[in-house]
């Protein structure tokens, strides 16, 4: 074992490693049996430590824990010989989910970011913006898709069950001012919503937060209307991004 | 609730008599859905857990808090525990600090973190166990052999484990190298172990 990992083994016994420390050593840890023998031994001296800080519990504790476990059930066992007794510990936050939105997340980074960067301007808005996205992200339904657009792209990211949904716009053409963009929700039967107008900052990004129902929506539009929009979409401009 | 615990448990000494069941028995009987074992579990443990808990994160309804996740994170994770690993208590109150810390962590980092001066300067000043009057005899026991660590590495010791800082944070606030840190603790845990005749 090597001089830096032995200088690891007590502080692993006490809990005093991070989170990176502690991952390092685990690791050469299930393959050094000489360093899991010597573990073993300092981590009970360890738990002697706490003989000092011995106190009750409050008495309606054990009734909370009790019910608490009550309510779930073991895991079960590790198959493979796997089983550290090394602390799963990393609360897991709904895993799966977390993994489905992957892709979804790193869109999110990128739009986050760019909200970051416009805080300095309207940081109550940016505020708004990145709850509308932690709400969208929270969503079990959550969903993404890119479109190239004529000119740049667009990112859907929405939830139905949300009923919201958020337009992230990259390298669009900056308008005139005169005239400005407007999203639009359409349906197969019905005549499009207005999902408010938008301009994109001097790089031609922008994010725009949509609330409203989203059953039987299957295309959202981006058109460019003169200035403060327009009740229905200029046909000829229109740019169908599908859901 | 013994010091002789760990000895015991090693021994695979077969059982004769109706004794209590010991802590892996019940663990074992726990990861089977066992809730009464899992109650006595808690029973027998709950003292030394919620007591270091309580120590290192200070508040005693945050205390109560952590320490209900960390016995539902020992009944869910009853099945992986391994004894060939350790022994229950140890398991457990490894499990324990981890959570106690993260508490203090997470509670930190809720407000102005990158700040180093802060955290050196703060105050969260760990207890001089010396001052703590204790009755049991285990907590004497243990309280005699600490006492014969040098007076550095029973800092370093006590700092980590009651303090619930990381090597790196104890030599910063002891101005001291991190090499030396590290030695002091694996110093003072290895004559802790030999002292208290706690074996592997």
């Amino acid at each position: 074992m090597t001089d830096e990992l032995t200088g690891l083994v007590g502080a692993y016994a006490l809990d005093a490693l991070d989170d990176d420390e502690r991952a390092m050593f685990e690791e050469h840890l299930a393959s050094c049996a000489e360093c899991a023998e010597e573990v073993r031994g300092l981590r009970n001296a360890a738990a002697e430590l706490s003989h000092l800080s011995e106190v009750s519990p409050p008495p309606q504790l054990r009734a909370a824990v009790l019910a608490t476990v009550a309510q779930s059930r073991p895991l079960p066992p590790r198959v493979e010989g796997a089983g550290d007794n090394v602390l799963p510990l990393r609360r897991n936050r709904s895993a799966a989910l977390w993994q489905g939105l992957a892709a979804a997340c790193a869109l999110i980074a990128i739009a986050v970011s760019a909200w970051g960067y416009s805080e300095h301007r309207d940081a109550q808005r940016a505020d708004a913006r990145v709850s509308v996205v932690e709400t969208l992200l929270n969503a079990p339904d959550v969903r993404a898709t890119t479109t190239a657009m004529k000119q740049g792209q667009g990112t859907l990211i929405y939830s139905r069950s949300e009923h919201r949904l958020v337009l992230i716009g990259r390298g669009m053409p900056v308008l005139p001012a005169n005239q400005t963009y407007q999203l639009w929700m359409m349906t197969k039967t019905g005549e499009p919503i207005s999902g408010g107008v938008f301009r994109p900052d001097p790089d031609g990004n922008v994010e725009v937060p949509a609330s409203g129902d989203l059953d039987g929506v299957d295309r959202m539009g981006v058109s460019v209307e003169p200035a403060g929009g327009s009740v229905q979409p200029t046909a000829a401009t229109v740019q169908v991004l599908k859901l | 609730m013994s010091a002789m615990w760990f000895e015991r448990s090693g021994s695979g000494a077969t059982k004769t008599e109706p004794v209590a069941l010991s802590l892996e028995e019940l663990v074992t009987a726990a990861a089977r859905g066992n809730e009464q074992a899992f109650a006595e579990l808690y029973d027998q443990t709950s003292p030394r857990v919620y007591g270091m808990v309580l120590r290192v994160v200070r508040d005693p309804a945050q205390a109560a808090e952590v320490t209900q996740d960390i016995y539902l994170e020992v009944w869910r994770q009853s099945a992986r525990f391994d004894a060939d690993k350790g022994g229950v208590l140890p398991w457990l109150l490894m499990i324990a600090h981890r959570r106690a810390v993260d508490r203090v962590r997470s509670a930190q980092s809720s407000m102005v973190r990158d700040d180093k001066y802060a955290l050196l300067h703060e105050e969260r000043p760990y207890d001089s166990v010396s001052e703590q009057v204790q009755t049991s005899l285990e907590a004497q026991r243990v309280r005699r052999v600490l006492g014969d660590l040098t007076p550095a590495q029973r800092e370093a010791v006590t700092l980590a484990y009651f303090g619930g800082y990381t090597h790196t944070e104890v030599a910063e606030l002891l101005k001291v190298p991190l090499g030396t840190v590290k030695t002091r603790i694996r110093d003072g845990l290895i004559r802790m172990r030999d002292a208290l005749g706690v074996m592997a």
